[in-house]
């Protein structure tokens, strides 16, 4: 608990809506720097770090970069700001608390692969995010600091706020890019990959929002100073999004790395509701169940990826024994089969007919061989999908049937008590 | 990417092409994979999620998608292990849960991908009970293409296809996950002139024929290899028939015509085979009216009638008009007969003699598929040829080719990337000889010759940019393969002749001219030609004076072929008018159709035979009236507008009594010259073709069997056509003025108010049927869209309805050709469709059509 933040360090310290307060608060020091050690070295600090995407999919940041610099222009790089998943709310926070740190972390990102055209791509349910990002952006243009230069360098860049319209799907890299592109939604098929072939056909980096801010004190402080906090396979710090029966939800900011325990008990204050833990969904609705048991784990994603869970963006959704946990799987079933986006079969029929088992098992009727069918349908959307938003859909009902002791023969899950009147807590 | 490398597929070692799709590499060794969204004429999608197999990686093995996957040397595939066996029929299971399983009413039965990959990779029995989607049943797309939505599975082959190919995307998915539907976007309908391939492409029963649905089951038709006779592409298709009545068509592949596309022309405007409009015994004029008859009295009527004009008036007075819409075996036994029989080179058809056609037609139709630039001149492919303006439209989206158009409306390709310049009628020399002239000044600068002084030093018409003529003259200098093509509205009537010479000009002065090629609108104007239906041509498109031409042909027909050449096509009607000409004989022609005061001429005639398949208005005037047998119901060849002859076969029977042309004339020689007999004994339309490629010397390699499916070219360097710089006079055109302010713009239109689609009456109110103009000139004479108008020239008026349309030229008005009831011929005189008009309105109704 002797962490002191650092990538919300200025959240509610410096005015979001004035560039002057943000370089009064050390705003522009690490573009500063950046420009100081030139694309190479930039790439090489983040490539050393080992910085993961933290979006979710984990992907090494350095990679992207790497690959995106040595690609012929023209190139872009797009700060993924369409964060839906729920549970999530760790980007908002940022955008609206201090919107200049991503407008510098796509800046540095932009000069560091050579990028000369930028995008901010923000769900467009954050109306707050959206005003406070795109007058970030409007103050530097007006600052002089883009446009034709960057901060003082002769370096052209465009940055546009795009916003979305409210689909999940959009949230998946490929689809967020046939958005901007003003077309609907649809994931694209990779390989290509987004690195050579992204947005408008072009070489794209595309990073979440926290990605890009992990550059800020990256390449002020280097990569063995980030390295110091949290394993070495995926180091630095990491915001948690603590929500659900807990008694101080909201944005935590630890290594990565700290435990569950750490997170609920310490950073949170504890189960609230029962007073009992009952479960608790890491990563959203796209993420897995854990249990009282696993308390333990460390919070990165190689150590939940051994114990079958995934860190995914850092949500933490902590359930008491007293929440009708059928009715929770239920309305994760209903998330995937509304938001489905259509493109490919396992998805669409596969988000459909999982929802139609789970309402069996919510009523109270499941048909013999149903939680085989289930397992299968499961199975074949994880194995099938085109993307991500497929391939997760049954994660969260598979751990949950996995680790919560259902009971075919009664119907509960044993971890679960009687349903207590609150049933629809998430509907 | 065209190295072979070695890949592996449960544990077989096979050879593929680095970097190919797995689906192609697999399907080349006879591995199945099965597929639905995959089709090899569009870009990989991986949607539906059928092909998944697993690969060896570093991470493992992983299921992937065989379609979007590029293979590399070394890569090992397992198509068979369990685990890929199960993904994919986990994914059929789906694909079921919703499709209606209506079978046994629905088109597809029987020929349907889905069925198929059913039985060869489905689960076997279905784990799901519940209750199917509910969606949109037979959904009007179109007219012509209906949507089940339930049976659809969502594999984008439609949405693609027309992004992809015609470049107009008119369908798309709404709503998302399990709800999602294929539909069209609101307020709009599927009407790109490709649509039907979409029929074709759709790998279940979700989209169907609205003309053929419900009329036969798959597996009952009898399938005919042939050929679309409505252009001079010539597009490869399949008649599909039951008990002798056509059931539809549907595209063949053909790489080097038509890829596997057809035009909704082409695909749904079959009716001419079984329509009740058709003549289906012979007519014979009897106390003054055409009266049913049997063919023989018919036939000797014919004799009888010929006999008498020749025997008073000698052979020169009987005159015959073939035609480019029926095949190289009926325009050659006209020929023939003509020549051989009669004795006259009285012979010719509407594009024949009179057209300005390179007699070599186009270089070749997939030369456009690698040509750096493409020149349409006074030709419009998206009406005149859809299947080859998508092909013109890809060559611009994928390969970023420029399209130069010289037109006198803004045709749709204009839409895209190029140089359009637009002159109007009486403006393109001006615009040809400055475009020649700065090309040579371009080439000067690179040290060529001199400036021909002919050469008008003339700055070009304000209404051309000087930019826009440099950008023109430099793309085409530079060019290094460009396909270049010239259209009819530039080769045809007055005026024609110093075009062509002005435009051959330009093109030499770059130095294309073996580029330079026609884009022929009639099926067969290209074959009619090569086996000799024209006035000063033998068979072979050979002088009349080459000797050995005559010795040949002499000795073949066992006759003298008179040295004296004939009238062509318009010299034979006003023949007909000055008593010149007392007979003719027409066959699939119709001048009084095309301009109803022909029949003033005509009726001049003593004897008059029409050859036909309907009641046509020179019909009407005829002595005697012999059905004939349409496309579907004699074999034959037709030769495309690249040179390709190409077959086709018989599919039904004839109509009633109605017979092939080639059986006709066959008939009508042996009675008219007992003694020709052995020159005139070949029974079947094969057998006529044999004959052509012994008179047809470009044709002489060809066989009835060796033609095969996809038809022979004959090689463009065997007949030579001089092509250089050279003056020329600019033809004399008249004036807009006060009285006829507007200039005449004729030209081709899909949805034509013609036979074809007057006998497919679902197709007969597509397409406007009315005269063009700008809005600005509308807006000048007071007039509005709808209102019914008057069109005047000196020789004649037509009234017809108006259509507004920003496309047209200010001060020139487009009247389209077989416009329903308003034959634009009326307002041509002697000098063709170069001409001016007055435009009026008209306070009566136009009268309805009958």
């Amino acid at each position: 608990m002797s962490y002191r933040p650092i990538l919300t360090a200025r959240i509610g310290k410096v005015d979001p809506t004035s560039l002057d307060d943000y370089v009064a608060h050390g705003g522009f020091q690490a573009l500063k720097r950046a420009l100081a050690l030139g694309p190479d070295a930039i790439i090489d600090i983040v490539t050393q770090a080992n910085v993961l995407g933290r979006g979710g999919a984990a992907f090494p940041a350095g990679i992207k970069w790497k690959a995106v610099s040595t690609e012929p222009g023209p190139k872009y790089v797009v700060a993924n700001a369409d964060e839906s998943e729920p549970g999530t709310f760790k980007d908002r926070i940022i955008m609206e608390g201090d919107p200049f740190s991503l407008v510098e972390g796509v800046i540095i990102a932009s000069y560091a692969v050579g990028a000369h055209q930028a995008y901010i791509y923000i769900r467009g349910e954050y109306p707050l995010a959206i005003t406070r990002v795109q007058n970030a952006v409007d103050a530097c243009y007006q600052a002089g600091m883009l446009g034709e230069r960057i901060l003082d360098r002769r370096y052209p860049l465009d940055i546009e706020v795009r916003r979305g319209a409210g689909a999940y799907i959009c949230g998946e890299e490929t689809a967020l890019f046939e958005s901007i592109e003003g077309k609907r939604g649809f994931p694209r098929i990779k390989p290509p990959f987004p690195t050579q072939v992204g947005l408008f056909g072009r070489p794209t980096l595309i990073n979440n929002v926290e990605t890009l801010i992990n550059a800020l004190p990256l390449v002020q402080h280097g990569p063995d100073w980030f390295r110091t906090m949290g394993p070495l396979d995926s180091p630095g710090p990491k915001l948690y999004c603590l929500s659900g029966r807990i008694r101080r939800p909201g944005l935590v900011e630890a290594p990565m790395g700290t435990t569950l325990y750490d997170l609920i008990y310490n950073y949170g204050g504890g189960v609230t509701g029962s007073g009992e833990l009952g479960g608790v969904l890491l990563g959203g609705a796209a993420g897995t169940f854990v249990t009282a048991d696993d308390l333990d784990v460390f919070m990165d994603f190689g150590s939940l990826r051994e114990i079958d869970a995934a860190l995914g963006s850092g949500v933490v959704i902590v359930f008491d024994t007293s929440v009708d946990m059928k009715a929770v799987l239920r309305r994760i079933a209903r998330f995937f089969a509304h938001e489905s986006c259509g493109k490919c079969y396992p998805c669409q029929l596969g988000t459909q007919r999982q929802l139609e088992i789970i309402e069996r098992l919510a009523a109270d009727r499941l048909r013999p061989g149903d939680l085989q069918l289930l397992s299968e349908v499961g199975q074949t959307m994880t194995d099938a999908s085109i993307c991500g938003l497929g391939q997760t859909a049954h994660s969260a009902i598979r751990t949950a049937l996995k680790r919560f002791d259902f009971d075919p023969s009664t119907g509960h899950f044993a971890r679960f008590g009687p349903p207590s009147g609150v049933q629809e807590a998430l509907a | 990417m065209s190295d072979w490398i070695t890949i592996t597929i449960d544990g077989r070692q096979i050879q593929a092409k680095d970097g190919e799709l797995l689906t192609d590499a697999a399907r080349r060794a006879g591995i199945d994979i099965p597929v639905f969204c995959s089709h090899p004429k569009l870009d990989p999608l991986g949607a539906c999620r059928m092909c998944l197999v697993e690969q060896e990686t570093p991470r493992g093995k992983l299921l992937i998608t065989a379609c979007t996957t590029p293979v590399r040397e070394g890569a090992v595939f397992h198509v068979s292990s369990e685990r890929a066996v199960d993904a994919r029929q986990g994914t059929l299971e789906l694909i079921l849960i919703n499709h209606p399983l209506d079978c046994p009413i629905c088109d597809k039965g029987g020929e349907c991908p889905l069925q198929d990959q059913t039985l060869k990779h489905g689960p076997g029995k279905s784990h799901f009970w519940e209750e199917k989607q509910h969606k949109a049943k037979n959904y009007p797309l179109s007219d012509l293409v209906l949507l089940d939505q339930e049976r659809c599975i969502i594999c984008w082959r439609c949405i693609r296809y027309l992004q992809e190919w015609e470049d107009k995307p008119q369908l798309g998915l709404f709503h998302r996950g399990g709800e999602t539907v294929i539909d069209k976007f609101p307020g709009t309908e599927l009407n790109a002139y490709t649509s039907g391939n979409v029929i074709d492409l759709c790998p279940v029963g979700a989209l169907t024929n609205r003309l053929a649905r419900f009329s036969y089951r798959p597996w009952e038709l009898e399938k005919t290899p042939s050929i679309c006779t409505h252009c001079g592409q010539g597009c490869n298709l399949r008649i599909d028939s039951r008990s002798h009545r056509v059931r539809r068509h549907v595209a063949r592949e053909n790489p080097a015509v038509n890829d596997e596309w057809l035009c909704d022309k082409g695909r749904f405007a079959d009716g001419i085979s079984f329509s009740a409009d058709r003549l289906t015994v012979p007519l014979v004029r009897k106390d003054g009216r055409l009266q049913p008859a049997t063919w023989e009295e018919a036939l000797s009527r014919v004799v009888e009638g010929l006999k008498e004009v020749v025997d008073r008036s000698g052979p020169q007075a009987v005159g015959a008009l073939a035609s480019a819409k029926v095949s190289n075996e009926a325009n050659y036994l006209l020929g023939k007969f003509m020549r051989g029989v009669l004795g006259s080179n009285n012979i010719d058809y509407r594009e024949g003699s009179g057209l300005l056609a390179d007699p070599r037609g186009l270089p070749a139709l997939a030369d456009v598929h690698s040509a750096d630039l493409i020149v349409l001149i006074g030709c419009d492919p998206a009406e005149e040829m859809p299947v080859l303006a998508n092909f013109i439209k890809r060559a611009s989206i994928r390969r970023s080719v420029p399209l130069l158009i010289i037109h006198a409306r803004r045709p749709e390709l204009a839409r895209y990337p190029g140089v359009f310049l637009n002159p109007a009628p009486g403006e393109e020399i001006p615009l040809f000889d400055a475009l020649t002239r700065a090309t040579l000044e371009a080439r000067m600068e690179a040290g060529a010759e001199a400036i021909p002084d002919w050469l008008s030093a003339e700055t070009p018409p304000a209404a051309f940019p000087a930019e826009a003529v440099q950008e023109a003259a430099r793309l085409l200098l530079n060019a290094e393969k460009p396909f270049i093509a010239y259209g009819m509205d530039y080769a045809w009537g007055f005026g024609a002749r110093g075009i062509l010479a002005a435009l051959v000009n330009w093109v030499a002065a770059a130095g294309h001219t073996e580029r330079l090629g026609f884009l022929h609108i009639q099926a067969n104007a290209q074959g009619a030609g090569d086996v000799g239906a024209l006035p000063h041509q033998l068979p072979g498109r050979r002088p009349l004076n080459d000797e050995k031409a005559r010795a040949e042909l002499e000795a073949l027909w066992q006759s003298t072929i008179p040295a004296q050449p004939g009238l062509g096509y318009s010299g034979m009607i006003d023949a007909a008018a000055n008593g010149l000409l007392k007979a003719m004989y027409v066959m699939a022609a119709d001048p009084v159709g095309e301009k109803p005061a022909h029949a003033e001429a005509l009726k001049q005639l003593s004897f008059l035979v029409v050859q036909e398949l309907f009641l046509t208005e020179t019909a009407k005037l005829a002595d005697v009236v012999l059905p004939a047998a349409s496309y579907a119901e004699t074999s034959g060849t037709f030769t495309n507008t690249e040179r390709r002859v190409q077959r086709a076969p018989q599919a039904v029977r004839p109509l009633g009594k109605s017979a092939p042309d080639w059986l006709i004339l066959m008939h009508l020689a042996r009675r008219f010259a007992p003694d020709k007999q052995n020159a005139w004994n070949t029974t079947s339309p094969e057998a006529v073709f044999a004959e052509i490629t012994r008179a047809v010397p470009q044709y002489r390699d060809m066989s009835w069997e060796n033609l095969g499916e996809e038809g022979r070219q004959w090689p463009w360097d065997a007949l030579s056509v001089s092509r250089e710089l050279q003056a020329h006079n600019g033809g004399l055109l008249n004036e807009p003025d006060d009285e006829y302010p507007f200039r005449l713009v004729v030209g081709n239109q899909l949805w034509d108010g013609g036979t074809i689609f007057a006998a497919t009456p679902q197709m007969a109110h597509l397409g406007i049927q009315a005269a063009r103009l700008h809005p600005d000139d509308a807006a000048s004479l007071g007039l509005a869209a709808g209102d019914a108008i008057e069109i005047r020239s000196q020789a004649g008026a037509i009234q017809t309805t108006l259509h507004l349309d920003p496309n047209i030229k200010p001060g020139t008005i487009f009247v389209p050709f077989s416009l329903r009831d308003a034959p634009v011929g009326t307002l041509f005189d002697s000098r063709g469709p170069r001409t001016v008009v007055a435009v009026s309105k008209v306070e009566a109704p136009v009268a309805a059509p009958a």
